[in-house]
């Protein structure tokens, strides 16, 4: 009886402990598959962070697999240069009245309006901060020197950049419009050194201005 | 971990005892994993940046308010029809891209102020961290194009709060586990040995979700310092003087004026942040941090008013305090407390603190793997 109890006991045990052993087993797989996957990513938004090069361009469909959408970084803060320009955006609409006469209004410095919004603000708004800003630099990004778009993204930032423009100038005097045209002039920060006055002249001196075509605003501006 | 390849007459327990030459490589092994997966580190910390991050989104979202349509909602410059067209590019998903409808639009960002104000507050807080991840990356993607980096450093801290116990510390949770008996558990107890097996799992989760935002945080810092390096006016020391005269950073100009006039200063400013943004990697394993944290501090807060952009250097600042140990945080929270007037759970709270985060609940082992963080809390009950 006594020999019995202990042969089972004894079983119980081996079986406990080879049950043991497999959990360990397992858990050791799975913190290993943690670390692993947590040091792949750790590589991969390396990849992506770095300047292209030989192992980036090798593993390039790897790297963007994993990083694209929700890992996306880009931390060339005010890097490698800041920008040295400050862009005016203006707009200006065009109204077919009934009798078929096209009135055009006068230029409306969107710029300036964010301008006035920041300053004295000590937390601005991503709208003014933010919207018109990064819709041109994204549509120059896109469209280069010319505005033919070449591509979807490029027919779909124009879209934007026109709504951004139509939605404000709707807001400013409420009156109807049919097309809108954009004009960035393009002000270089003077040279530091140079006295306001300087600088002011300067900067008008070497202004660029480029001239966007006439776009249609349609019902879903 | 290797087990241990014993024979059937030697108790496990011998082989431990090493005298093979690969015995320092094994031992440092060894110790890695320990690290990985006897307790969660930085418990704090982690807390620090669930409460940072929850509150500046709520103050983002709130300051958006007067805005909110024209950024993520139907109305917005960027419409749902372009939203969505990009989506499909892109890989991307929004709960906000669902429907057009303003109604819909008015719940979900109802539903990410309630999520924020959760997160922050630390209730139930690893379902939470789901939702809270869910909201900024909606959130973020609808409004892609009116992004900047402190956006994009807030998605990704959201993204990998998911991974840590970061409900643990400074939370309702916290403090519902201390009210609550270790007997009276609101779910079923696992089996000891799956509550264990689960809890070293959780605790791995954790610290690797800890080892991921301290490494971005040095890629954002190297890369923002390395790419610097390459460009000319930082090397002349006149970056900053381009800075300054950005009309759409200038929320008060005639400080930025006076800043900018300070010619020597600007140059000396200049060279110094490249030089921390550089060197911040390197010298986090030191003593050398806690200069360094401090002038990135002094830097952010520069930014943050000089240039109007408070979010932005916010959601830096918070990132940093990932670096501050654990004992920091015990001392400062005693501070504080000391500061309020308060002299109630000064004690230290129970080692481990299980998170009763509805998914993820203590099966009632004692956790005992978890010491305390630091120095142990005096009770300050000589303080009125």
């Amino acid at each position: 009886m006594l020999g019995g109890a202990a042969t089972e006991h004894e079983r119980t045990r081996v079986r406990s402990r080879a049950g043991n052993r497999v959990r360990r087993g397992v858990l050791n797989t799975a913190v290993a598959l943690c670390l692993t996957t947590a040091l792949t990513h750790i590589g991969l938004v390396f990849l992506h962070v770095a300047p292209s090069n030989a192992v980036s361009q090798r593993f390039n469909s790897q790297v963007d697999a994993w990083i694209y959408p929700l890992f996306e970084q880009n931390w060339r803060l005010f890097a490698p240069d800041p920008d040295s320009v400050n862009r005016q955006i203006s707009a200006r609409t065009a109204h077919t009245a009934p009798d078929g006469s096209v009135q055009v209004s006068r230029w409306t410095d969107l710029t300036a309006v964010d301008s006035s919004a920041i300053e004295h603000n000590a937390f601005p708004s991503h709208t003014s901060q933010n919207m018109l800003r990064r819709s041109w630099t994204s549509y120059v990004e896109l469209h280069g020197g010319d505005d033919v778009p070449r591509s979807d993204r490029a027919v779909m930032m124009q879209r934007y950049l026109r709504n951004i423009a139509a939605d404000r100038m709707a807001e400013r005097d409420g009156k109807p419009f049919e097309n809108i045209q954009l004009r960035v002039v393009t002000l270089p920060v003077a040279a530091p050194g140079s006295t306001d006055r300087d600088r002011r002249a300067a900067a008008a001196k070497n202004a660029e201005t480029r001239l966007l075509p006439w776009w249609k605003v349609t019902s879903d501006a | 971990m290797p087990e241990p390849t014993t024979g059937p007459t030697r108790p496990p327990e011998s082989a431990i005892t090493p005298t093979r030459p690969l015995v320092r490589v094994t031992g440092a092994a060894r110790h890695a994993w320990a690290l990985l997966t006897d307790r969660p580190l930085s418990l704090y910390a982690v807390s620090v940046l669930r409460i940072g991050y929850g509150l500046l989104y709520l103050v983002f979202l709130l300051r958006e308010f007067p805005h909110r349509d024209a950024i993520w909602g139907p109305g917005s410059p960027w419409t749902p029809d372009l939203a969505r067209q990009l989506f499909d590019q892109t890989g991307w998903v929004s709960v906000l891209t669902l429907s057009d409808s303003r109604l819909y639009f008015e719940l979900c960002y109802g539903a990410a102020l309630v999520v924020s104000v959760l997160f922050l507050l630390g209730w139930r807080t690893r379902a939470v961290s789901v939702l809270f991840a869910v909201v900024v990356a909606s959130f973020h993607a609808r409004s892609i194009f009116m992004t900047d980096g402190g956006d994009n450093l807030v998605l990704l801290m959201a993204l990998y709060l998911v991974l840590t116990a970061s409900g643990r510390r400074w939370s309702l949770d916290a403090r519902r586990a201390r009210r609550t008996p270790a007997g009276r558990r609101r779910l079923p107890a696992l089996p000891p040995q799956l509550g264990e097996a689960r809890a070293t799992l959780v605790t791995t989760v954790h610290n690797c979700g800890l080892l991921l935002i301290g490494v971005q945080v040095c890629f954002l810092y190297g890369a923002a310092g390395l790419y610097k390096v390459q460009g000319g006016t930082w090397g002349a020391g006149t970056a900053l003087h381009y800075v300054l005269n950005l009309d759409l950073f200038q929320p008060w100009p005639a400080l930025s004026h006076w800043a900018d006039e300070q010619v020597l200063a600007i140059a000396v400013v200049g060279y110094l942040t490249v030089l921390l943004q550089v060197a911040f990697p390197f010298v986090l394993f030191g003593r050398l941090k806690y200069p360094v944290l401090t002038m990135l501090l002094g830097m952010h807060i520069g930014i943050a008013v000089l240039m109007g952009l408070p979010l932005f250097s916010g959601a830096m600042i918070i990132a940093d305090a990932v670096f501050l140990p654990d004992r920091f945080w015990v001392a400062a929270g005693r501070l504080a407390r000391r500061a309020l007037g308060r002299t109630e759970e000064a004690q230290p709270e129970p080692a481990g603190a299980p998170e009763v985060s509805g998914a993820l609940d203590d099966a009632g082992t004692p956790r005992g793997a978890v010491p305390q963080q630091g120095s142990p809390v005096s009770p300050v009950r000589d303080r009125p």
